[in-house]
């Protein structure tokens, strides 16, 4: 027996024909035996002595079950100005046992105090309970839902929606669900921050271009058309897209939209809108920017809306094709990894059934789009010709009005705050009205200069407008907050300051001379009115550029 | 598409491979694979040995080696777009089971070539060249290189 394996060793290994196969097996037998000694590389766990432990044990101190940073609530309630509301946020609404004329909250169309909502929602509660106590793939789809979707596909003549139980949510998983690592987006600057979230979380490469100026994408889709020139085989990897809102809820300014799909389609990208403001306002039948600039919708990949700004419900949804909307519904992903559409409770029934009523409305009586929007041009004219510290930045059509103050290229963020604060609390003081500035975070991508944001109702009548115009300009004067703007502003700025009082005291001249002629007569007259301005060539945008010049 | 995640990582090529009887798998069909090319009646039984040990370094490379991303729609943003399967295996960590395993075999199974095929010239060429292929891509340092720009997008 040992023979026969002694001869069989000599016969193969010491006898054999060549000798450099010898070699190469030894090596590889080398290896193999250090391979299987090899270990994964783990991280030692580090065994403690009592002492030691005992040593943690005793310097752990418990901390409080509510943090300390929660009761401190200045970051709620708008910087501690207003308090809790005790009412239905509708027209007017009640806070502290207060009533306000609420300019504040969303709610263009004003349905938030109508009738038939609240019988559309006590019949779905009546019905159906009041949660619907599942995810959608899990018992919680009713009936209600699957015919919201239909009536907002419908509406808006696409294929299919899916609905989010949250508008932040919708566009905020809506994009990571197409967009990977590795791919590129073209986002405006100045998109929401559910964009910026839902950017953030789908790991591609963002590429800002400038607001609202679509020569600027198309210079960066140029650049990157070369690049990807470059190298032809990576450029066939990469999925291109780009994302705008109709009317930025930043702003209140609205997208060219037309040239922007123009260009989309030009260089083959997909086209992404979030119209969460201009649904339900924009367009001869609220059908959004869509229709009011006669883009076909069949050119956009999908449009995010969201039933919470002019259909007094609450939700999101995404409409598009159903190639690009059944995605949606398996890899909706949330802003934290988790699905947002298949693992989150769906939309409570009640509030399904709301949207359904609210979109009736909305197709059944589309003259009170045409009101919303009288009163959208009524209020940004007078604004415009009322108000002396402040300018309107937003679009005539927007359903939000941001009013930023004169001069707030020169001061401070803090100052402006303060300011705006002041004028804020004067006018819910003596005017009852509630003004709001729109609160940002920190992780905020582009932190706009603070202003004030008036929110359109329908319900307002135009005396209300012309009240919330007269009850600023009445804040403004009685807080002197044009002096506190010229102290404010840095003393290198002389040139500017100089010629701030100059045009100020312009103005009040010219507002004396006009004081004979009545509204309707001012608002006729298109260049009557001469807005209280910087002069353009003393006047650079942004603090960092006068730097630079010095 | 099938939604996967089920096993807790959103990833399956990760561990399907060290998965409960997959080893025991592996062997059985690169054994029947050996069988029959042993039963063609004009292959010897070194020519047999050498085509079994090219066909399956071949198809070892292939799926492990060359094909990139995974055949599921998994929920990780697109990071295992760009890694090869090999790369994917338990995330990329060095020196697991699942990876020892995948190294001895190729080697075990070119030890037996070679003694069958009695270390003739002619046949230790494709054995060796193929035997190569196969183990320095799974060299640590070889994780997420790419030679030449060669299957990098």
């Amino acid at each position: 027996m040992l023979n026969a394996v002694l001869a069989f060793i000599y016969q193969n290994l010491i006898d054999a024909p060549t000798s450099y196969h010898l070699y190469v097996e030894a090596f590889l037998a080398l290896w193999l035996f250090w391979l299987i000694r090899q270990r994964k590389k783990a991280e030692k766990k580090q065994r403690l002595t009592q002492e030691e432990e005992q040593l943690i044990i005793n310097a752990w101190q418990p901390k409080p079950l509510v943090d300390e940073e929660v009761k401190n609530t200045e970051n709620y309630n708008n910087g501690g100005i207003w308090g809790p509301i005790t009412g239905r946020p509708g027209k007017i609404v009640e806070i502290d046992g207060q009533k306000y004329l609420n300019v504040a909250t969303h709610n263009y169309l004003g349905l938030l105090d109508s009738k038939e909502l609240d019988d559309a929602a006590e019949q779905c509660i009546r019905r159906y309970g009041v949660g619907s106590c599942g995810p959608r793939g899990f018992y919680g789809t009713v009936d209600v839902h699957i015919e919201l979707e239909e009536k907002i596909s419908r509406f808006l003549d696409l294929e299919e929606t899916a609905l989010y139980s949250y508008g932040f949510s919708a566009v905020a998983s809506a994009i990571p669900s197409y967009a990977k690592a590795g791919d590129i987006i073209f986002a405006d600057e100045q998109v929401n921050y559910p964009i910026q979230r839902g950017l953030q979380a789908s790991r591609s490469s963002i590429i800002y271009f400038k607001h609202n100026s679509w020569e600027d994408l198309q210079e960066k889709l140029k650049k990157q058309t070369e690049i990807d020139k470059k190298s032809v085989r990576k450029a066939k990897t990469i999925r291109r897209f780009c994302i705008v809102e109709g009317i930025y809820s930043k702003s209140g300014t609205m997208c060219p939209l037309k040239e922007i799909t123009d260009l989309c389609k030009q260089y083959k990208v997909r086209l992404f809108v979030d119209e969460s403001i201009s649904f339900g306002v924009l367009g001869r039948t609220g059908r959004g920017l869509t229709e009011h600039l006669d883009v076909d919708r069949k050119d956009i990949d999908f449009i995010s809306g969201s039933l919470e700004h002019s259909c007094a419900s609450f939700g999101g949804f995404i409409v598009g094709s159903s190639y690009v909307v059944d995605h949606q519904r398996i890899s909706g992903l949330g802003i934290t990894t988790q699905n947002c559409y298949c693992f989150s409770a769906s939309l409570p029934p009640l509030l399904a059934g709301t949207g359904i009523k609210a979109l009736e409305i909305i197709e059944q009586s589309p003259e009170i789009i045409q009101d919303v929007q009288d009163k959208c041009a009524y209020m940004h004219q007078a604004f415009m010709k009322k108000l002396t510290f402040f300018r309107v930045t937003s679009h005539e059509l927007s359903p939000l009005k941001f009013l930023s103050l004169v001069g707030s290229e020169f001061l401070a963020g803090d100052v402006i705050k303060d300011l705006i604060e002041q004028v804020i609390i004067y006018v819910k003081e003596h005017h009852k009205i509630t003004l709001v500035q729109p609160y940002y975070l920190e992780s905020e991508h582009e932190l706009p200069l603070p202003s004030i944001r008036v929110s359109i109702n329908r319900l307002l009548t135009y005396k209300d407008i012309d009240s919330i115009a007269a009850a600023i300009e009445d804040a403004s004067n009685c807080i002197n907050l044009y002096d506190s703007v010229i102290c404010n502003i840095p003393n290198q700025y002389e040139q500017t300051k100089a010629d701030m009082i100059r045009n100020y005291e312009g103005h009040l001249k010219w507002k004396q001379q006009n004081n004979g002629v009545s509204e309707k007569e001012a608002l006729e007259q298109d260049d009557v009115f001469e807005p209280f301005e910087i002069a353009e060539d003393s006047a650079p945008k942004k603090i960092a550029d006068l730097h630079s010049r010095n | 598409m099938i939604q996967v995640g089920g096993h807790g990582q959103e990833n399956p090529n990760v561990h399907w491979l060290g998965s409960r009887g997959m080893w025991f798998t592996y062997l059985v069909v690169m054994f029947a694979l050996h069988l029959f090319l042993l039963s063609i009646p004009f292959l010897t039984i070194p020519l047999a040995w050498t085509f079994t040990n090219v066909i399956h370094n071949t198809c070892h490379f292939i799926f492990l080696h060359m094909l990139k991303g995974a055949p599921w729609e998994i929920q990780d943003q697109g990071a295992a777009r760009v890694l090869t399967h090999w790369e994917q295996i338990d995330y990329g960590i060095q020196y697991t089971r699942t990876r020892k395993f995948l190294t001895i075999v190729p080697i075990v199974l070119f030890f037996l070539a070679s003694f069958y095929t009695r270390h003739d010239a002619g046949h230790f060429v494709p054995n060796f060249v193929t035997l190569m292929f196969v183990l320095i891509p799974k060299l640590p340092q070889f994780h997420r290189v790419r030679l030449f720009g060669i299957n990098k997008y």
